[in-house]
């Protein structure tokens, strides 16, 4: 049997509408795909720090548990570079707003990196922090050989002279704790960046700088090798692992914030506004890994502080970017050497 | 416990009973070693989730073997086909690779085995000695002192511009300009990245290691079908022991220059951050200034060979003082030595020496046994690695171009560095063939960041006041050396012109 078909001018316009409808459908960034499951394949993890560092050490822990719930696999991708902005450029430029992609950040020396120097490709609210796993505030410290015993010593001395102290990067939360010390007794501290938290405990230690400030729970790890003298805090929650040291506000009677380092994950703007459901899905099975004695198992094995581990949702996350955006502003000069 | 005879005689027997861990793990080092790109840092990162499962004595053991044997290992191909398998080998092939250009291959391995392993076992056994002394060296050296320590290395430019002076400056000053790109490190601002994000954190240093010297070195070798000489070829076609022997016999015979060299390493590894390219090149410099025959450097002079090694070697036993002491790591493999003991619950620092002693000094024990083993090993096989170097060049060539390409991406995972390798190949093979030396590039290159990190440091502290450079004791005698270092070859190199005219008169 032969069959012979020929198209009219009316046939070719509805197969045209036809194909084009599907293809609007299939476009749409929910439509088909809203359907599909999700995480329908590995949650990827931009983390903008190095391979085995704190911030890998606290992911693994963390996702260990989270895939449990999730039911997806997690893919870590390490993009450290330029204080962090290598891995924010690479997550807002070349990954996908579909809400497979995450960002895994330190919020406090990130933010502050943005202040000093607004990322060009794109906004700093284009991206969101929706889960906080931990916040771990700033201290000063010195070397175990130091003649300071006292932060009272720091500053007696520093009405002497000007002190070097050790960062490990300008834009950093205990950088901006020191600053402000420094404004309210009448001191000027010259910070000293020194690449990293390994170097400036090591700038403390070996007397390169006349003290450092960084995160305590770095700093508490290596207790025996230094001795802290403040904490950038409301409360020193470590105690004696931190010398029993007393808080700025306490101590010098001030009301600054808790000037502290939090480590959270971070998603694409879009993917919230276009993928609700996945989000809420990611939103839900995150407030379940805290509950999992798995989880807490794994944070102590990798060294962080019970103490510090701080749980915090969408809203905790915009209270502390806000926060530290705006204390930014305040030492931008001071940070960015245009004082 | 006590630490006594009695304590060191058993740890050597309990480290001894590892030997099913440490020979294979022997093996695997001297590979990820040879391959550019792979290090012990980045193999243990790979094998965390087995490195963690590990029991902690295996584990510690596990990674020491492998950090030793990768840092030997990475002067393999530096010898053989003049492809640093890591920064700390750069200065390897410079005269490594014209030995084996020579047929002498299989002699400069076996010199580069030995004076690695003594290097490594003396320095290793010092450090177990001396600790606390040596414990002491990172709080005399403060940014000052290693301005003055980088200079050492960089004046091996003006080393090699001595061959032809203008040439060899722009080469140094190329390099150093390509270490400038970059983010600054005080206020992070990017300068010369032309826009590239991958450039942020500054010129990656594998992609400039393989880029110039293999990349480079594959282009120069497929206009031949051989790497060695007619007349080296010739020597290689008579296989035997013969070579691996004079080899291990001239190293020994040079076991003062050993120990000399792989001290520089021992220090430079002790200070935090410096490492093994630093040691490796200072330690090539301060060879050819006290060297008797300055002039053969860099044609294929066995003493050339050991510096470098020895020094690099020597490195790895002082990283992990600062580490076990103090439980501030000396450089990236003890780093990530220190998150695998951590997670192990393992607290370093001087109380490490009273609680776990059969764990602090079972590291360099460790250390020790690996070094042992690894000569037997390794040197037998000398033999037959250099006869890699008979290979016809068209087969080398694209092997080489492939395997060090892919070593250009595993550090970063960037595409963007595979053809950054590929640039720099282009660079270093224009540069070859108009006769400017690549090692005066790469020099540059490695030291030219370290020594404005430190430079702008200096700077800070003492808020832009460039007498700061001269204000420490230590930083004087250290400026002092310098210039003698950089002075007496030049009146050494008249005394004996003089001499010589004398004598022929």
């Amino acid at each position: 049997m032969s069959y012979s078909w020929k198209p009219t001018r009316r046939d070719f316009l509805k197969g045209t509408a036809a194909v084009a409808g599907v293809g609007a459908v299939g476009l749409h960034p929910g439509a088909g795909i809203a359907a599909e499951k999700f995480p329908a394949r590995n949650i990827n993890v931009i983390i903008p720090t190095r391979e085995g560092g704190g911030a890998d050490r606290n992911f693994r822990a963390f996702s260990g548990t989270w895939k449990k719930y999730l039911n997806a696999k997690f893919e870590p991708g390490f993009f450290p570079g330029a204080s962090g902005r290598v891995g924010y450029e690479v997550y807002m430029g070349k990954r996908k707003a579909d809400c497979h992609n995450l960002i895994f950040g330190n919020m406090g020396p990130e933010l502050l990196n943005w202040v000093v120097k607004a990322p060009e490709n794109f906004a700093v609210s284009d991206y969101v922090y929706f889960g906080q796993v931990d916040t771990d505030p700033g201290c000063v410290f010195v070397g175990k050989k130091s003649k300071f015993m006292s932060i009272d010593d720091i500053v007696a001395e520093g009405k002497k002279r000007k002190l070097n102290v050790g960062t490990s990067r300008m834009a950093h939360p205990a950088s901006v704790g020191i600053l402000a010390l420094g404004e309210k007794v009448g001191v000027e501290f010259n910070l000293i960046p020194l690449s990293g938290g390994k170097n400036t405990i090591a700038g403390a230690v070996t007397g390169e700088v006349d003290f450092s400030v960084l995160t305590s729970g770095s700093v508490a790890a290596k207790h025996k090798s230094v001795r802290t003298l403040l904490v950038f805090d409301d409360k020193n929650k470590l105690g004696d692992r931190l010398d029993n040291a007393p808080t700025m506000n306490d101590h010098f009677g001030m009301k600054t914030p808790p000037l502290l380092s939090a480590r959270a994950f971070g998603i694409h703007k879009a993917a919230i506004d276009s993928y609700p459901d996945r989000f809420k899905i990611l939103q839900d099975t995150f407030k379940q890994v805290f509950d999992d004695p798995e989880f807490i198992t794994a944070y102590k094995k990798a060294k962080g502080e019970m103490a510090y581990l701080n749980p915090g949702g969408i809203e905790d996350c915009k209270k502390y970017t806000d926060a530290i955006l705006e204390i930014g502003e305040r030492y931008k000069p001071l940070l960015s050497g245009k004082a | 416990m006590e630490v006594d005879f009695a304590f060191f005689a058993e740890l050597l027997v309990h480290t001894l009973s590892f030997w099913w861990v440490i020979i294979p793990t022997i093996f695997l080092g001297l590979l990820v070693g040879a391959i550019p790109g792979f290090s012990a840092a980045n193999t243990i990162i790979i094998l965390l989730p087995l490195t963690l499962a590990m029991e902690v004595e295996i584990g510690l053991v596990f990674m020491i073997a492998l950090y030793c044997a990768s840092r030997m290992g990475a002067g393999i191909p530096a010898i053989l086909v003049n492809i640093p398998g890591t920064a700390g080998a750069a200065a390897t092939p410079l005269d490594g690779y014209p030995m084996t250009k020579q047929g002498r291959g299989q002699q400069a391995l076996a010199m580069s085995f030995v004076a690695s392993t003594l290097g490594g076992l003396l320095t290793t056994l010092i450090a177990l000695a001396a600790m606390p002394i040596l414990a002491e060296v990172g709080y005399y050296m403060h940014s000052v002192e290693m301005i003055v320590v980088m200079l050492f290395g960089i004046s091996l430019i003006a080393t090699i511009a001595a061959k032809d002076t203008l040439k060899g400056l722009i080469a140094g000053f190329l390099g150093l300009m390509i270490g400038s790109i970059g983010s600054d490190v005080v206020y992070a601002t990017p300068r010369g990245t032309m826009g590239f994000l991958e450039l942020y954190d500054g010129v990656p240093l594998i992609p400039a290691l393989v880029g110039l010297f293999a990349v480079s070195e594959a282009f120069i070798i497929i206009e031949k079908s051989s790497i060695v000489t007619d007349e080296g070829r010739a020597n290689m076609q008579r296989p035997g022991w013969g070579a691996t022997l004079e080899g291990t016999f001239f190293a020994l015979s040079r076991w003062w220059h050993i120990t000399w060299n792989s001290l520089i390493g021992l220090i430079i590894g002790v200070i935090p951050g410096a490492g093994a390219s630093i040691a490796s090149f200072v330690a090539y410099q301060q060879s050819r200034t006290f060297s008797k025959t300055p002039e053969l450097y860099g044609t294929g002079h066995p003493e050339g060979l050991i510096a470098p090694e020895a020094a690099n070697n020597g490195v790895t036993s002082g990283t992990l003082i600062p580490l076990l002491i103090l439980g501030i790591p000396g450089g990236a493999t003890a780093a990530i030595m220190l998150v695998v003991l951590q997670y192990h619950g393992v607290n370093f620092g001087p109380s490490l020496f009273f609680d776990q002693p059969e764990l602090a000094y079972g590291v360099f024990m460790a250390m020790a046994v690996t070094y042992a083993l690894m000569i037997l090993t390794i040197l037998p096989l000398s033999r037959y690695m250099s006869r890699v170097t008979l290979a016809r060049t068209v087969y080398m060539a694209p092997i080489i171009i492939a395997f060090t390409l892919v070593g250009s991406f595993v550090p970063r995972e960037y595409l963007f560095d595979l053809y950054l390798g590929l640039a720099f190949g282009v660079i270093g093979y224009i540069a070859r063939k108009t006769g400017y030396h690549v090692a005066a590039i790469l020099i540059g290159v490695i030291l030219g960041p370290l020594l404005e990190t430190y430079f702008l440091r200096a700077l800070k502290k003492s808020d832009g006041d460039l007498m700061v450079l001269f204000s420490s004791d230590l930083g004087n005698t250290l400026w002092a050396f310098l210039a003698a270092s950089i002075v007496f070859p030049i009146v050494l190199d008249r005394y004996r012109r003089r001499k010589s005219r004398s004598s022929a008169a």
